[in-house]
């Protein structure tokens, strides 16, 4: 028995191994066990023969039929969320040849992950406070944006590709000034819902990162971040009833993996 | 029950991988009433655990990328994303939407194992429950507080009244006993029922 973390040794991980594979060990204890076997020399024979042991307990118990509404929320609700390598994966680049007018302009902005993009200069040309623009009305100011939003790809900064049942977008970064979702053609919400935004770690702990609510019409939305992206993996969207500490839920509707491509 | 033969869980894996829809829907029916046992079996409340049951269910459809067949198969994959959403809220600790750390770490554990895969695939739901009853009580008890209450071998001790060699001792024994039951192996265990302290 270990009471601090230090390498084990053969008979401590022979000691520990029941109880390893059980996942009754302390965090510690488990790392140790879990290194020195992925390292040792020695066969560790009885150790290893009662990996997997839990799966008998796992499938001892009596099955319980669920409702049948079980099934139909499931299924509702990955409908709606993107798998994740789906959403990771780098959306097409718009034909030259398509009509201007038929595209949203998000679709002007970089096509591939992390791709250099000026998010001031964006938020500066379209924004009219943290939430939605409606542009439809404005096409003088849109236009103004898009010619802003290609001077800025080549300026440094990041964006991240957002994508999922809500809408579509980025989460955009510049340095030392923050963070912001831009996003195009939301979805409608109903009239006591709202949209959360989180950023979570990499080990899937969300933090709150701000809320908003689309103006009806509204075909652009940009949503300044409460923190910046730094220390995080992912970034999402839930929706909720009023602002909430964590999700209460798994529908993610717009989600992103902050990675480099 | 009888499990599906892991080969049929990895077509479906590599289907939901794809994007098929169908296929969630039939991991869903091949195993949504024994995560919803596992879940009941933690929470001990039939709509929580119909939610965790939901949860882990969109969590495979979405994080299916990270499912790797090489460290335990898919069903093991989904149980333990059941089990460890269960513990985390009965110890008070918020579901997390990710498939986190936990889960990985639990897979590096049970790994693929095609020794005890292939003795659950041969044996019922009640066989597996009767190999557990002839355990002796104490042993039962400890590996269920482990697994089921996600108890440490330390906490076990402390909960039982017994030292720690005791409850760790209980955990070895059980398995042992549980592998040679099973006939995963010849080899049986050696000391006595009741470790040393």
């Amino acid at each position: 028995m270990t009471d601090e973390l230090r390498p084990m040794d053969h008979a401590a991980v022979d000691e520990l191994g029941a109880a390893f594979a059980l996942g009754a060990l302390e965090p510690d204890e488990a790392r140790a066990v879990a290194e020195h076997l992925a390292t040792c020399q020695e066969p560790h024979t009885e150790v290893r023969s009662l990996l997997g042991a839990e799966q008998v307990l796992a499938m001892s118990v009596e099955p319980v039929q669920p409702s049948a509404a079980l099934r139909d929320r499931v299924m509702a609700s990955i409908e709606r969320v993107p798998q994740e390598h789906a959403a990771a994966a780098p959306p097409r680049r718009p034909a030259p040849a398509e009509p201007r007018e038929r595209r949203g302009w998000l679709d002007w902005l970089s096509p591939r992950v992390a791709r250099p993009l000026a998010v001031a200069a964006v938020v500066a040309l379209i924004a009219v406070g943290a939430l939605g623009l409606n542009l439809q009305s404005q096409l003088a100011e849109r236009d103004r944006a898009l010619r802003a939003v290609a001077e800025a790809l080549a300026a440094g900064e990041t964006a991240f590709r957002v994508d999922g049942s809500a809408g579509r977008g980025y989460v955009v970064e510049t340095p030392g000034e923050g963070a912001a979702l831009v996003v195009a053609d939301l979805a409608a919400l109903p009239a006591d819902k709202i949209y959360e935004l989180w950023l979570l770690d990499a080990a899937g702990t969300p933090v709150a990162v701000g809320t908003f609510r689309p103006s009806a019409g509204d075909e652009v939305a940009v949503v300044e971040l409460e923190r910046d992206l730094a220390g995080f993996a992912t970034f999402a969207v839930t929706v909720e009833a009023s602002r909430v500490d964590a999700p209460t839920n798994l529908d993610l509707v717009m989600v992103a993996p902050l990675e480099p491509s | 029950m009888t499990p599906s033969p892991p080969h049929d869980d990895a077509l479906l894996a590599q289907r939901i991988r794809s994007g098929d829809r169908t296929a969630l829907g039939e991991l869903y029916d091949r195993y949504a009433s024994l995560a919803l046992a596992t879940a009941l079996r933690v929470v001990a409340d039939r709509q929580l655990a119909e939610d965790l049951v939901h949860d882990a269910f969109v969590a495979t459809w979405q994080k299916i990328e990270r499912f790797d067949p090489e460290r335990g198969s898919l069903r093991a994959w989904l149980l333990t994303i059941v089990r460890n959403r269960a513990l985390d809220r009965v110890r008070g600790i918020r579901a997390s939407i990710e498939v986190g750390a936990a889960d990985d770490q639990s897979l590096l554990r049970t790994g693929a194992n095609p020794t005890w895969e292939a003795a659950i695939a041969r044996r019922s739901a009640a066989q597996l429950r009767g190999a557990l009853e002839e355990l002796p009580s104490e042993q039962r008890e400890a590996i269920e507080l482990a697994y089921f209450g996600g108890r440490t071998y330390r906490e076990i001790a402390v909960l039982t009244g017994v030292p720690l060699g005791t409850a760790n001792g209980r955990l070895r024994l059980a398995l042992a006993k549980l592998r040679d039951a099973l006939s995963l192996t010849d080899a049986a265990p050696s000391g006595t029922d009741e470790a040393a302290p």
